[in-house]
């Protein structure tokens, strides 16, 4: 570990740089960042739950309810709306609130937009059990939650918008272009994609077409925002220098914006959608990685050390690099036969969505979280830990997912090779990815109990003092 | 950047401009594709599911079977979908315009099931695919839930699994597909795209004519 001092700048608030912000977001606050880290390992426990299924047919084989396709349904639900939905919120919501000078406004609506957006997404959990997902990767939410889920957005969004048009400065920072580009987007596409799937379906193969839109664009459009905007306010705030090269990040994010969508074919190449979808999500990719090095360069003192929250936006940003180079590369036809329907496509997406998001929210709650709180982390040793597992899981898990996804690439396109022994061929690597899969919930696990112990300490310190 | 509405505006042009050019493009390409009036056969392709292959359909949607199964062949020299008999060309956006919802599927965690009943020589029947949903295999989970174990009251039935092994059920009890097995089973032996549309024939190119 080099970097396993951890400065007085970050895990240790100083109580002077509490402001009204939050002791007016408090609560919604807490309750969104903690109900984000419960989903993030209910998430975990699922998926694990999928893999004995595959490793052990046997396994839970007369619970409906249990069965694999629902359960990585549910699993990536959890995810994308439980977690990244829920930390996303935290950490954007609280940062406009700081830009903007004032307390967050209408902190109740908060609290009101939170508690549905999680209820109606467990109920959108056990509709998935009961067998209402929708198969379209990432947007396997029942119908009929989508409309609540999206109201409970727009009230979770309120605070922000107000505090965004009530900035007491004119200047923009680049966090704030994220945030409010994410805290807009997301009803916009949910909205298209639950009339053109759901309510109106289009015909055959175009819902594919939207399904492969509404993916990318989750991620471009919404994920990868917010998780941006917290980065570019937490890496300036604790080097307390500006970005280098911070000219060029308006260029890198109209990129991400505007491009983002126009990569709606990438999983679809040669399917039998129309051949210039792919064709124009395969140019767009490699375009993409203007923004990924941007976003490298603006963000690279974090690479200098300096405190728990910046080792993780490092990690964080690396991942993010590395995985629009790799999304590039492989979207190529000739890379693609191989890799595309295969554990290498997994193996991407846990690089993007834990290595580049994840990471980076981990980043932004371990500044965000004793500011909100008024305490310092309770526990440096907890810290450190969750920082060593999420290390090792991620590099464990994504590169026996990797290597797994190019065997199993291999093996599909020779049709010498059974396709029952394909299976055999990758389980091992799949083992391997269980455990890396493991010590990941195992450090998520630290996290939550760290952020337990300080909510209990606020707690009971305000209890007691009043 | 300051100004707020010019952000906002942004904004919506990122959203609006790629979803018109690539959804509402394809949608214009694709989404009122008729079927193939073939005049030689005087038949209509694709064919129409029969109504427990629609049910089956619904069946395999809400147990997700999409996870680990696509239903999309691809090109002959591109991959080996063809080789391994998945299917003998690759899929076209018309065999999906009667599908209410095409499960096109993104992993192969098992095989393509595109052209399941078509398959020569090897498609499965109907008691293969009971066996292998009751039993399972080394990556494919068992989906005992769709099937009863029950008392075997006067003959037995003629549809209960011929089962060996740890799988054999107990004296005096047999195992039955229940109707949703029933329905599954009947869609994935209708899922058939032998026909060749004109549209999925590879294009040949003749010796000297796509190269200078």
């Amino acid at each position: 570990m080099t970097h396993a001092s951890t400065s007085p700048a970050d895990s240790a608030a100083p109580a002077a740089d509490v402001t009204a912000v939050e002791s007016a977001g408090r609560l919604p606050l807490l309750l969104l960042t903690g109900s984000a880290v419960a989903w993030l390992i209910l998430s975990a426990l699922l998926t694990l739950v999928g893999v004995l299924e595959l490793v052990q047919p046997s396994f839970l084989s007369g619970c409906a309810f249990l069965s694999y396709g629902r359960v990585e349904a549910m699993a990536e639900s959890a995810f994308i709306y439980g977690w990244v939905g829920n930390a996303g919120l935290a950490v954007v919501l609280w940062m406009l609130g700081r830009l903007s000078g004032e307390p967050l406004r209408a902190p109740n609506w908060m609290v009101g937009g939170a508690s549905f957006w999680n209820f109606s997404l467990l109920c959108g959990l056990i509709g998935m059990g009961s067998g209402y997902a929708t198969a379209v990767p990432f947007f396997q939410l029942p119908a009929f939650i989508v409309p609540i889920m999206l109201i409970s957005y727009c009230a979770m969004a309120v605070p922000g918008v107000l505090a965004w048009i009530g900035r007491r400065r004119d200047l923009m920072f680049a966090s704030q272009w994220y945030a409010v580009a994410a805290l807009f987007l997301f009803p916009w596409i949910v909205a298209a994609a639950y009339v053109m799937l759901d309510k109106v379906p289009v015909q055959g193969v175009v819902q594919a077409v939207v399904g492969g839109w509404y993916a990318q664009s989750l991620w471009a459009l919404w994920m990868a925002p917010m998780a941006l905007a917290g980065a570019y306010y937490v890496v300036p705030r604790v080097t307390g220098r500006t970005l280098p090269a911070y000219d060029s990040a308006l260029l890198g994010f109209w990129l991400l914006l505007v491009i983002g969508g126009f990569t709606a074919g990438r999983h679809l190449i040669n399917g039998p959608v129309p051949a210039w979808v792919s064709s124009i999500a395969i140019v767009s990719t490699f375009l993409l990685i203007v923004h990924y090095v941007i976003v490298a360069l603006n963000l690279r003192p974090s690479f200098g050390g300096g405190g728990t929250a910046l080792k993780f936006i490092a990690l964080g940003v690396f991942a993010y690099l590395i995985e629009g180079f790799v999304d590039a590369i492989t979207s190529v036809r000739g890379v693609a036969v191989a890799t595309q329907f295969t554990y290498f496509d997994l193996a991407q997406t846990e690089l993007a969505l834990y290595g580049g998001i994840t990471l980076l929210l981990f980043g932004s709650i371990y500044f965000a979280v004793p500011r909100i709180t008024g305490r310092p982390w309770p526990s440096a040793g907890l810290i450190r830990g969750h920082w060593a597992l999420s290390v090792l899981g991620l590099i464990v898990s994504v590169g026996c997912l990797a290597l797994a996804g190019l065997k199993q690439g291999a093996d599909l396109n020779h049709a010498s090779v059974a396709f029952a022994s394909i299976f055999d061929d990758v389980h091992v690597w799949l083992v391997g990815a269980t455990v890396g899969g493991m010590l990941l919930l195992l450090g998520n696990l630290l996290l939550a109990l760290n952020l337990a112990c300080s909510v209990k300490t606020m707690v009971c310190e305000e209890l007691f003092s009043s | 950047m300051k100004n707020g509405l010019m952000l906002f505006l942004g904004l919506l042009a990122a959203m609006v401009i790629p979803w018109s050019a690539i959804v509402l493009g394809s949608a214009g390409e694709l989404g009122h594709q008729a079927p193939y009036y073939d005049e030689t056969d005087g038949v209509t392709y694709p064919l129409r599911q029969p109504g427990t292959a629609t049910r089956g359909e619904l069946v395999y949607r809400g147990l997700n079977c999409a996870t680990c199964h696509t239903q999309q062949v691809r090109r002959e020299e591109y991959g080996a979908d063809v080789a391994r008999g998945w299917g003998e060309r690759q899929s076209v956006a018309r065999d999906y315009v009667y599908r209410a919802n095409p499960e096109l599927g993104a992993f192969r965690i098992g095989p393509d099931l595109a052209n399941l009943g078509g398959r020569k020589p090897t498609a499965p029947d109907t008691e293969d695919l009971y066996r292998l949903l009751y039993e399972g295999s080394g990556g494919m989970p068992s989906y005992a839930f769709l099937f009863d174990d029950r008392k075997i009251v006067g003959q037995r039935s003629d549809e209960a699994l011929q089962l060996t092994g740890r799988h054999e059920a107990k004296p005096g009890y047999e195992i039955v597909p229940t109707a949703a097995a029933r329905s599954l089973a009947a869609y994935l032996l209708s899922l058939n795209s032998t026909y060749a549309y004109p549209e999925a024939k590879p294009v040949v190119i003749k010796a000297g004519e796509g190269s200078k």
